[in-house]
């Protein structure tokens, strides 16, 4: 299916940028008229997803995070993409309650979150080289 | 991030106004804990009706502030959480455990 619109953006991995991060995605779907409650979806899977690139994909240094989202007549694909750490195991990282930073207070719900609260979630990564969320929720008219 | 503070009787009242990430909540943390500790109180309400935004880093907060009321043998609630919010409570099983 062809895109009808199309937005990338790349901020640095500073948790103030988390908020802008989720403002951005949650203004461009908004386009597409879907209601408030998708849009709360996105805000918060899209919170999650940069959270993860920041706290786990730069631990011990800043790093870029790139943000793109892809708008299609019913649905908007939104990927969240760092240069980072990466995932040791997937599989583990998404189990919920499990976290690798206790020391953060995390709950380790962050990938529960992402998959509950959108449509399709798919997790790449290699280690030493980052990781890449692709997420897609559909955007039903109100 | 606005949070203010009462008391009532040996609860202590966190009313939090703003949005609760991962960015927001170790200053959120601190500023209840050390509230905490100042107080002679042992049950906590975290008032809610004022975040308009959270992900799972409130979850871990709410977590730890559970953790924390409960090793003195009190007692937490969440009061009017946004419809949203609740449906991140219900997620994490929170609800269950969290007077609500």
């Amino acid at each position: 299916m062809k895109p009808i619109n199309r937005m990338k953006t790349e901020f640095l991995s500073k948790s103030v940028n988390e908020s802008f991060a989720r403002v951005v995605a949650a203004s461009f779907a908004a386009q597409a008229d879907p209601s408030i409650d998708i849009l709360a979806d996105i805000r918060t899977a899209v919170s999650e997803a940069v959270t993860n690139a920041i706290i786990h994909g730069y631990p011990d240094k800043e790093g870029i995070v790139v943000m793109e989202c892809i708008l299609y007549p019913d649905y908007i694909e939104i990927i969240i993409e760092d240069f980072g750490k990466g995932i040791e195991d997937i599989e583990k990282a998404k189990l919920p309650l499990y976290t690798s930073r206790p020391d953060l207070e995390r709950s380790g719900m962050g990938f529960t979150v992402m998959e509950t609260f959108m449509d399709s979630l798919e997790v790449e990564s290699e280690q030493g080289k980052g990781t890449k969320i692709r997420m897609t929720k559909k955007l039903v008219n109100r | 991030m606005d949070i203010s503070f009462s008391r009532d009787g040996n609860t202590l009242v966190v009313s939090i106004k703003g949005e609760i990430d991962h960015h927001t909540a170790a200053m959120v943390r601190e500023r209840i804990d050390a509230r905490f500790l100042m107080e002679p109180v042992k049950n906590m309400v975290i008032d809610m009706s004022g975040v308009n935004f959270m992900d799972s880093a409130g979850i871990g907060l709410i977590m730890g502030r559970m953790n924390r009321v409960s090793s003195v043998g009190g007692k937490l609630s969440i009061k009017s959480p946004k419809p949203q919010i609740k449906k991140l409570l219900k997620l994490s099983k929170i609800e269950s455990i969290v007077e609500m």
